[in-house]
């Protein structure tokens, strides 16, 4: 049967996500966790590929003991098993180290794995490293942002959108892919299953020590991003009057906007020059 | 005891969290507006289990502790009263008597229809001279061979206008020719079954709130519930459960309209800076937010004592009562920290309002329950 690992992490309600203004830092303790929504898709296509073909589905996350939780989420919506790395020597990983602890952990805990799914980043530090760096860790080949999987016998097919084009990849198992918040719509867990998660789910809790992961292997493997400065983009509003004759006042609000609006709305709303247009609107 | 809630709490919440703020909060307003029944996010509610919260897993429910079934409810009606509202009715006083009162073989029956969702349950009793005063009622139902023919008239029937499973209060006579109440399953489809128009309430629009006609409605005799004269043990026994159900919606009420005001708040800025600035309004979020705190500590131990298998009537209308009290003055303050706008129904807080004052008269008015907890405490050797 395949085996799939799947990589989740749990961060922040982005509603609920306060920064410690002076440190810099997320002040973690006051925000209520959840899945990131782009792990929940990588899960989302685990199940997919578990209903279709049968597979067996490992969740594994880094994190405080609290990050239990998603890893319960995801035995309610169907994985086999979870798998927490928890420890305090680990606190403070950059994505280089922690794709080196997720690689000790699955080559620990998921013995001969086909697949191993990421979400393509996460919604707290938007780096999308863990994934590709993971795949460098195990030597294994990879493809990030992809919107479909089909596998075939020891094959997989990845499709994925890449600026504006579309590119079908093919690769052998074992591999790893991350995956985009195209097609993978997450299912909603079943209360049935969040009981069931807490009663009989299965879970492992491993440290650093059980991983083979010491001290200066760490140091080694240790953290190479150094923050320097973290700030808050401040969005302000502003109240903007313009005055005159409506045809200059409309002419104006173009000119200044337009180009703004079509950002938004995904559409261009530019106007060509009209010969006679007495309101000039001249682009 | 447990103050903190436990992981499986928070996950519950942040669940039905998830689901409400993304299938219920874009329509929450309209549904309101124009009397619509969701039925197609009532469909996506299903094989979720949100009707059979607290039914065992051999029908199909799942399972949950009372707490955790409470903060569904809560999370519901923190965004849509009228959804959570059809959600607690049908769990707390359709499904729940069948569980405690409802023989084998109509468990085999109904239950995991009921469980599934694909049956919605609705509780009967309260008649146009019967409400406070339930032992007033004065439908029928008289036996005829190996049935029973109901008549006479439900109003204010929670999900009326949808439910497929009505339980009829009834008048029965005794073999010695007393008249007692009992009560019936009443399958929709039966000829006699009929349903009045929708009624044009002042909150819980989106609820199907209807009257039923039972005209020579026959029953079989299989569906009478518990035994005959059942009728005020079980409406008791149901109410005291429905009471919780109720007590968690008006909670998330609460909650809902605090968390707008608090929004809004830190967001209007008058004199030149945010209302939340000022202490009058610091002092009303100081009251909504410890009242709203000590109104679910309530509700959970209720919840708490029905799990534990002790009696928890009191506790049920005490967390009733301070809950829906609680909902009625935190909906009021936040529309006044809106000022104009929490009057207009361009903002939510103007449906909460409306929607928490039913949650201290349905399940019992505020009156009754003091009712309940006086005779408690009077009658209780500790106080």
């Amino acid at each position: 049967m395949l085996k799939i690992a799947v990589c989740v992490k749990q961060v922040p309600m982005v509603t609920e996500l306060p920064w410690d203004e002076k440190t810099g830092t997320l002040r973690r303790d006051l925000a209520a966790g959840m899945m990131n929504p782009a792990c929940k898709h990588a899960l989302e296509a685990a199940l997919q590929i578990k209903e279709e073909m049968g597979a067996d589905v490992t969740v594994l996350t880094m994190g405080p003991p609290a990050a239990e939780e998603v890893l319960r989420e995801a035995l309610a919506l169907g994985a086999d098993r979870g798998v927490l790395v928890c420890d305090k020597m680990l606190a403070g990983s950059d994505t280089y180290a922690t794709s080196a602890v997720l690689a000790a952990a699955i080559s620990r805990q998921v013995a001969e794995v086909d697949l191993i799914l990421c979400g393509a980043y996460t919604s707290d530090s938007e780096t999308a490293q863990v994934g590709p760096q993971l795949a460098e860790e195990l030597n294994l080949p990879a493809a990030a942002y992809a919107e479909r999987l089909d596998i075939s016998g020891r094959t997989l097919k990845v499709r994925r959108l890449v600026d504006k084009f579309r590119e079908t990849l093919e690769m052998e198992f074992p591999a790893l892919v991350t995956i985009s918040m195209e097609r993978y719509k997450p299912r909603y867990a079943p209360f049935e299953g969040l009981e069931a998660a807490f009663c009989r789910g299965q879970m492992t809790v491993v440290g650093a020590a059980d991983l083979g992961l010491t001290q200066s292997l760490l140091c080694e493997k240790g953290s190479r991003t150094k923050v320097r400065r973290v700030f808050i983009r401040k969005a302000q509003k502003e109240n903007v009057k313009i005055t005159g004759a409506a045809a200059g006042a409309v002419s104006e609000f173009l000119d200044r906007y337009q180009r703004k609006i079509g950002a938004v709305i995904g559409k261009s709303i530019e106007l060509k020059k009209r010969a006679n247009d007495p309101a000039g609107t001249d682009e | 005891m447990q103050f903190n809630p436990c992981m499986k709490h928070k996950l519950i919440r942040s669940t039905a969290r998830h689901f409400a703020e993304t299938e219920l909060a874009p329509i929450a307003a309209e549904i309101d507006q124009h009397r619509i029944f969701p039925r197609e996010v009532i469909e996506k509610m299903r094989p979720l289990h949100y009707f059979g919260l607290q039914a065992p897993k051999e029908y199909g429910g799942a399972a949950l502790d009372s707490i955790s079934a409470a903060i569904v409810v809560e999370e519901l009606s923190r965004v849509c009263a009228a959804v959570g509202l059809c959600v607690t009715v049908h769990n707390g006083v359709a499904v729940y008597p069948f569980l405690q009162f409802a023989s084998s073989s109509q468990k085999e029956k109904y239950l995991p229809k009921l469980a599934s969702g694909e049956v919605i349950g609705a509780f009967s009793l309260t008649e146009a001279n019967a409400g406070s005063d339930a032992g007033s009622v004065e439908t029928t139902a008289v036996k005829s061979g190996s049935d029973y023919v109901l008549n006479g008239t439900k109003i204010f029937v929670t999900n009326g206008g949808v439910c497929d499973v009505a339980l009829i209060f009834a008048l029965t006579s005794s073999p010695e020719n007393r008249l007692q109440s009992s009560v019936f399953i009443v399958e929709s489809g039966l000829p006699g079954f009929l349903r009045g128009e929708l009624e044009d309430l002042c909150g819980m629009r989106a609820n199907p709130v209807s009257s039923l006609f039972l005209e020579d409605c026959r029953v079989p005799q299989e569906n009478l519930l518990g035994h005959l004269g059942d009728g005020m043990k079980i409406g008791l026994a149901t109410l005291d459960n429905g009471r919780i159900g109720v007590a968690a919606q008006a909670l998330g009420i609460a909650q809902g309209a605090m968390e707008a005001a608090v929004k809004y708040a830190k967001e209007r800025q008058q004199f030149k800076k945010p209302i939340a600035s000022q202490q009058t309004i610091q002092n009303y979020i100081a009251d909504m937010a410890t009242e709203i705190m000590a109104a679910r500590l309530l509700l959970y131990r209720a919840c708490e004592l029905k799990d534990a298998g002790q009696p928890f009537g009191c506790e049920a209308s005490m967390a009733k009562l301070y809950c829906s009290s609680v909902a009625s003055k935190v909906t009021s303050v936040a529309v006044q920290i809106h000022g104009g706008y929490g009057y207009s129904k361009e903002y939510d807080v103007e449906r909460y309002f409306r929607d928490a004052k039913v949650t201290e008269i349905y399940e019992g008015t505020s009156e009754i329950q003091r009712v309940v907890i006086a005779r408690a405490i009077l009658s209780s050797p500790i106080l």
